[in-house]
């Protein structure tokens, strides 16, 4: 298992070397200096920038120092600054810090929710295959699928909130903002286990919870088709047939016998929809003003913030391989007959 | 069938924007032709899609919004009409002749003002603004039914102060304001409909690029195998390490600041988008055609094409790719969904279509618009891009049932 986990991180530094690379030069197309300051600057205000951002050095010396900096996670401290170009006197270590927080506490939510209630209306789908709920189901689904997510985001922001307060009085939700709502602790148990000290957990329903809905709503649509098609074909399989020869209740090999088998393809739809799950946040936090990763990484694109854009995307890749690695291992785990070679 | 049909409206509609827009400026760049000014030939350009229909957020159908709101709505001709009678000259004649000129200049769309003497155009506006404010003096409007003959009565006048042509050009006046106006007054029905245009525009050219592009370098590193095979798996792993997103917004950063980063060119302005979106979308297409290849090359006609001789290059094109054709057309479909869907969330996040309207730059304009409870532009856009989505939608399963029926979607 180690050994298999360790394999694939050093055969994923070759792509993560890539992505680093095509991104930094991709940057480098046009002069993000230029871009940032605008025509009005004068040749020595830009001198200055490029100078203290290192862009007049080699790109081959600028690769080598940024990875550097992504090796020892270093990105900027109190002496050797690494600064965001928009947020002045901050360095881009610190945005990036508070931006995980936010961007974790929809992120996961949405993962956990979604998988959860699709796979239960894919298994109802395929329980009562052919029958009006099923098509009805079916139906919905592909509608939803036909209208764009923005519509969704924007329409589930207005009645979520402002039209739940005023016609039904019902201010659970606010319609954009977001604040800490979960503090750990300075000195972590024991010298290792960080310990939280504030957890409240209405805070975050209140800024939180009306993104997540929204985005399960919205996802549903997507995955609820696959999980019916991958239950659909488990029914037809021997073993369902076998138990169903045996006596099994209709529960029982429904959850006991198919949800097991059909975890791998599961697995494989969790995984695969990593990217939606990102890019979905991404608009989410952009439009309830939730100052996570996603929101930062738009308002950098669009302020030319160049230092923030570059760390952004080096983190966004980081963690979207290390989750492709986590799928093989999760594979592993859960089907024996997958080795690890 | 129905979906096909659909799709077939759409692409007229596109093809006919395109068409008429092309020419147009054509025509202008080259001096060889000029577009006849005539109502329906250039009844879907970019100018007709920006100009100023009436005032700004009416609803559409012709349903009356509430009291309030029509108060506004006058309010905002009448403020049109009274910023050019006005003019703050001392000669009486000449202020006279200017007012007259501005008023003649007044333009909502197809609708015109009357040919009065400016006198009474004074006249009328004084009194149409003295009503207006007697009955904003009560308050409430919304609470007052009482106020309402005397609201229609100065819409009565604000309607013979503008007058739309009879014939075809009364009836294209009356359609633009079918769904109502946006924000700064324009027609959302002629916004929706050019939106069609770029849609299509986009999905075509990213759909075609990324699927020619993917499908030839995934047949060749199937079929070369070697150095070329793990230079486009590199190539393909890295760039699908980021989400589509993140890599769009990179790739769209890459061109500010650049010649294709200019307003005034509709044209090149959307080159970032079609070029983010073929550098993130081939990669698709290419992972498909590459599997389907490698089962293919170990068929037996392959190995009969070349114990024939055939060159490696001719059998790739006249005898694999061919064999991937199948493949190719369920992800152009796939493509051409994830072009149209993505240059609206590009566009709404302010990074995709810059100049003129697209679907996405209507669901932005129209956030602040949803929270005072007016619907006509998000529904519109909605409307539109649902069924050209659903419709394709529909294609790509049917495409998809019945090239590649083990497939499971």
């Amino acid at each position: 298992m180690w050994s298999f986990i360790a394999r694939r991180l050093l055969a994923s530094i070759p792509v993560y070397l890539g992505i680093i690379l095509i991104v930094m030069a991709a940057l480098r197309v046009s002069d993000p200096v230029n871009a940032y300051l605008g025509k009005n600057a004068t040749k020595e205000q830009i001198e200055l920038k490029r100078h203290a951002m290192g862009l007049d050095r080699p790109f081959a010396a600028q690769y080598v120092e940024f990875l550097g900096r992504i090796v020892t996670l270093d990105f900027g401290t109190q002496t050797r600054r690494y600064e965001s170009w928009k947020y002045e006197g901050q360095n881009v270590g610190k945005k990036l810090a508070e931006a995980i927080g936010p961007s974790l506490s929809i992120t996961l939510p949405e993962l956990c929710l979604t998988t959860l209630v699709s796979i239960t209306i894919g298994m109802l789908s395929a329980y009562y295959r052919g029958r009006w709920i099923d098509r009805w189901l079916m139906f919905l689904v592909v509608l939803g699928m036909s209208v764009s997510v923005l519509v969704f985001i924007v329409l589930g922001q207005k009645f979520g909130s402002s039209w739940l307060k005023s016609a039904l009085g019902i201010g659970w939700f606010a319609a954009s903002g977001y604040e800490p709502w979960l503090a750990w602790s300075k000195e972590p148990l024991w010298g290792v286990l960080p310990y939280p000290t504030r957890f409240a957990l209405g805070t975050w329903a209140h800024y939180c919870l009306l993104p997540v809905l929204i985005y399960v709503v919205v996802a549903i649509g997507y995955d609820t088709r696959f999980y019916r098609a991958v239950m659909v074909e488990e029914t037809t399989r021997d073993y369902i047939t076998t138990a169903i020869a045996k006596g099994a209740s209709k529960p029982k090999i429904m959850f006991a016998h198919m949800l097991k088998n059909a975890l791998i393809p599961i697995i494989t739809r969790v995984m695969i929809t990593l990217p939606f799950l990102i890019a979905g946040s991404i608009l989410l936090e952009y439009q309830f003003r939730i100052p996570g990763m996603g929101k930062l990484i738009i308002d950098a694109i669009k302020d030319r913030d160049f230092p923030i854009i570059q760390t952004f995307t080096a983190v966004f890749a980081g963690v979207f391989i290390l989750s492709n690695i986590l799928t093989d291992v999760l594979y592993a785990l859960v089907d024996p007959r997958v080795r690890l070679s | 069938m129905v979906a096909l049909g659909v799709i077939a409206c759409y692409a007229a509609i596109g093809l006919w924007v395109l068409g008429t827009d092309a020419a147009k400026r054509l025509g202008e760049r080259t001096g060889w032709w000029s577009v006849p000014a005539s109502p329906l030939l250039d009844a879907l350009t970019v100018e007709r899609a920006d100009e100023v229909v009436g005032a700004p957020e009416i609803p559409g159908f012709g349903i009356r919004p509430r009291p309030e709101e029509r108060v506004r709505i006058a309010q905002s001709y009448l403020d049109e009409f009274r910023k050019r009678v006005n003019i703050r000259v001392r000669n009486r004649a000449e202020a006279d002749q200017r007012a007259a000129d501005a008023i003649a200049g007044i333009r909502f769309a197809e609708a015109t003002p009357p040919n009065w003497p400016i006198a009474e155009f004074r006249e009328r506006i004084k009194a149409a603004l003295d009503d207006l404010d007697a009955i904003a003096e009560v308050g409430e409007v919304d609470r007052h039914p009482e106020l309402l003959p005397r609201i229609e009565k100065v819409e009565r006048d604000i309607a013979s102060m503008l007058v739309a042509p009879a014939g075809v050009r009364g009836m294209l006046y009356h359609a633009r304001l079918a769904l109502g106006t946006d924000r700064q007054g324009r027609s959302i029905l002629v916004r929706a409909v050019y939106s069609i245009k770029v849609a299509i525009q986009i999905g075509l050219v990213v759909a075609l690029v990324a699927v020619l592009f993917g499908s030839v370098l995934g047949a060749a590193a199937a079929f070369f195998g070697g150095w070329v095979d793990l230079a486009v798996v590199w190539l393909y792993s890295t760039l699908s390490s980021l989400p589509d997103l993140v890599l769009l917004g990179v790739l769209v950063f890459m061109f500010t600041g650049s010649i294709f980063d200019d307003v005034t060119k509709p044209w090149l302005s959307l080159v970032p988008i079609y070029a983010a979106m073929c550098l993130t979308f081939w990669i698709g297409p290419c992972r498909v055609v590459r599997g389907e290849v490698m089962k293919i090359k170990e068929l037996e006609y392959i190995q009969a094409a070349r114990a024939i001789g055939f060159g490696r290059a001719y059998i790739l094109i006249r005898h694999a790719l061919p064999n991937t054709l199948h493949l190719m057309f369920i992800n152009f479909s796939l493509l051409f969904i994830a072009a149209i869907k993505n240059e609206v969330v590009l566009s709404f996040l302010g990074l995709g279509v810059k100049v003129g309207p697209s679907w996405g730059r209507m669901i932005q304009e129209s956030t602040p618009q949803v929270i005072n409870g007016f619907y006509w532009q998000i529904g519109a856009a909605t409307v539109f891009m649902f069924f050209l989505v659903l419709a394709f939608n529909i294609v790509s399963d049917a495409l998809q049932d019945a090239f590649d029926p083990k497939h499971v979607s």
